[in-house]
């Protein structure tokens, strides 16, 4: 190719220019483009606006994984939050033991053991019944952690401070030190993921999501590759989890109940199932979402219309989280990944139509 | 063994609460194969308009729970219509997570309402105590779910075996394509289903508020109860929807009474159906009655 900053289209001549990461040179470079832009980021935003985009940060850690288990596997998994809960959970055990950067691994792989053996089910059912199997590991973990003295009974364990290269992280920089290395974290994870389905087990991910029966007959293992999803899944949420931990300061369980499983679903599908796009902007336009949809109730508080006990936001939250999931679902099943699928296009195409 | 006996029949009468629960669960799954994950909400939202029916409008608490049902009936019907409908043939996790969006729809409707949070309990339509029978004591109310569970099988049995619609019901059920070809309505049944699960809904919902009051998380909970009934009986049996919910309020109430002891904190009540469950998805996975899905590629 003479300039091949100039492509009009895909002229790719063999598997392996069919398979590389980054398609075009435009893509290489919009990624860097981007991932400077996310470096730069905090120099702009304020303490308390860096808190929002570290959730969204570490949520899209846990949605990734999700998608690996529901999006590219097609194994339905609502204890998704159990997982982190487990990840943050044994990192705010070790924590006192071991620096921040092996718990979060730590967390991880204990949370992947966990994930092997729920998707153990997964052998001999599929969708609704694993829907139901997963939900009642979500559950079970919850009252478990619940009753059990050495995890506070559910209460707060608090997070050690941490220092990193002997700089201690304190209320000033903590948001941003965190976002740091959430950012880190998801960079890795991210590449490790897209490069995951550029390989045989990635593929053989999709094989057993669209036939687990044909995959078999091609030689695949359905059940071993099961397993992995959920264990590669559940290790991403158990990262995130114990992230999580480290950036709220201590470990509760209202932060890994059957809500948060259930959002981080809605985030995968607002996204877009099973893209790689859609594990970033389901996050972050769900997490945005909430966040103004406080301020709308505080504003409509200030009116003082509304009744004495009836609490609005309590109220506009889920009523405005489940009309987004219901709407996207009947409307744009393929979620903010399609809309960014046709903006690109609109762009490459530009000045015309198609 | 009065206090095994005592714990037997409060168990039983609990499970008849979740086999009426089931029972609409059940009959969405045998028509449609869709899960209702906004049952739960159904159960409130029953319950709570017949308590707003007989307090502000001062309605006697039967017609109050007459016309709750009806309102629960129509509001699956309508729920149908509007938010199933556009899911025919999307995946299982779309069909899902639409009914999950709809359960949070309701809740923070609920919240809306002075009804989101708060303890409300009828007024009293029962005479007070019960029947004691050898140390064994069931109350009113009691006798009311039992009743009621007995009464809405007697209906369904009857509907399924004699009635048109129900037939045609049970067709669909059987062979979708097959029903279509001989005229039966897809359409129609698939709304009727969503309607009756309304309508047993919202009848679980009255003998809870009428056992131990209203309370929203504690109405909407039942609807996670209803999973471990269900796949205990088998998800597409009205009859193992019946009998999976009776063995679930047993054993709940068998294992409170015996293994909160042993336990730091106790309620052994709220894990015990879910562990119940995952063995029943490990040894059994379609239940008592269910039927087995035999794939081939």
């Amino acid at each position: 190719m003479r300039y091949p900053w100039a492509q009009t289209g895909n002229y790719r001549t063999s598997y392996r220019q069919d398979t590389t990461i980054f398609a075009t040179y435009w893509e290489q470079l919009s990624l860097w483009v981007l991932i400077a832009a996310l470096l730069v980021l905090p120099r702009f935003l304020e303490r308390s606006q860096m808190a929002v985009v570290d959730l969204i940060v570490i949520y899209a850690i846990a949605v990734l994984g999700l998608n690996i288990t529901t999006g590219y596997a097609g194994l339905i998994n609502i204890g998704q939050a159990a997982f982190m809960g487990v990840g943050a959970y044994t990192a705010a055990l070790v924590a006192p033991y071991l620096p921040f950067w092996l718990t979060l691994p730590v967390g991880g792989l204990v949370a992947a053991v966990a994930g092997v053996i729920v998707g153990i089910p997964s052998l001999r059912i599929k969708h609704l019944y694993l829907a139901i199997a997963t939900l009642a590991f979500q559950l079970i973990f919850e009252w478990i952690v619940g009753h059990s003295p050495a995890l506070e009974q559910g209460g707060a364990i608090a997070m050690p401070r941490v220092t990193f290269l002997g700089y201690a992280v304190g209320f000033r920089n903590h948001h941003f030190f965190w976002y740091y290395v959430a950012l880190v974290v998801l960079v890795l994870l991210a590449f490790a993921f897209r490069n995951l389905l550029r390989t045989r087990y990635g593929r053989a991910l999709v094989a057993v999501r669209d036939n687990d029966r044909a995959a078999d007959a091609m030689g695949m293992d359905p059940g071993r590759t099961k397993l992995f999803a959920f264990g590669l899944g559940a290790f991403y949420a158990g990262v995130a989890g114990a992230l999580f931990a480290y950036w709220s300061r201590a470990v509760v369980i209202e932060d890994y109940m059957l809500s948060t499983s259930i959002e981080l679903l809605a985030m995968a599908i607002v996204g877009g199932l099973g893209t790689f796009v859609g594990s970033f902007l389901g996050p972050a336009f769900l997490v945005l979402l909430d966040i103004n949809v406080e301020t709308l109730s505080e504003w409509i508080k200030s009116f003082g219309i509304t009744p004495a006990g009836i609490d609005v936001a309590s109220g506009l939250r889920p009523l405005v989280f489940g009309l987004v999931i219901v709407l996207f679902l009947i409307f744009e099943p393929r979620g903010l990944a399609n809309w960014w699928r046709l903006l690109r296009s609109y762009f490459k195409n530009w000045p015309f139509k198609y | 063994m009065t206090y095994f006996l005592q714990l037997l029949v409060s168990g039983v009468v609990v499970g008849s609460i979740y086999a009426l629960a089931a029972l609409g669960f059940v009959l969405i799954y045998k028509a449609s194969r869709v899960i209702n994950f906004a049952h739960g909400q159904y159960i409130a939202v029953g319950a709570f308009t017949a308590y707003a029916l007989a307090v502000f409008l001062n309605m006697s608490v039967w017609l109050a729970g007459l016309i709750a049902l009806l309102t629960t009936a129509l509001l699956g019907f309508l729920t149908e219509r509007v938010f199933l409908k556009p899911m025919v043939g999307q995946p299982i996790i779309s069909v899902i997570m639409v009914t999950i969006g709809l359960a949070s729809v309701i809740d923070g409707l609920v919240h809306l309402t002075p009804f989101g949070a708060g303890n409300f309990s009828f007024p009293a339509f029962l005479p007070e105590g019960g029947i004691a029978l050898g140390g064994i004591s069931v109350s009113y109310p009691q006798l009311l779910a039992v009743g009621f569970t007995a009464l809405f099988l007697l209906l369904f049995g009857w509907f399924f075996q004699k009635s048109t619609l129900g037939i045609a019901m049970r067709a669909v059920a059987d062979d979708q394509m097959a029903a279509m070809s001989l005229g039966v309505s897809v359409e129609k049944v698939f709304a009727l289903a969503w309607a009756a699960a309304g309508l047993t809904a919202a009848a679980s919902g009255l003998v809870v508020g009428a056992i131990s009051g209203l309370n929203l998380s504690a109405l909407t909970a039942i609807g996670l109860k209803v999973f471990p009934a269900v796949i205990l009986g088998g998800l597409d049996s009205i009859a193992g929807a019946v009998v999976g919910g009776i063995i679930i309020g047993v054993l709940e109430n068998l294992a409170a009474g015996y293994l909160d002891p042993f336990v730091p904190g106790g309620g052994t009540r709220d894990v015990f159906p879910f562990v119940v469950l995952l063995l029943v998805l490990w040894f059994k996975p379609y239940g008592l009655f269910g039927t087995e899905e035999i794939e081939r590629v």
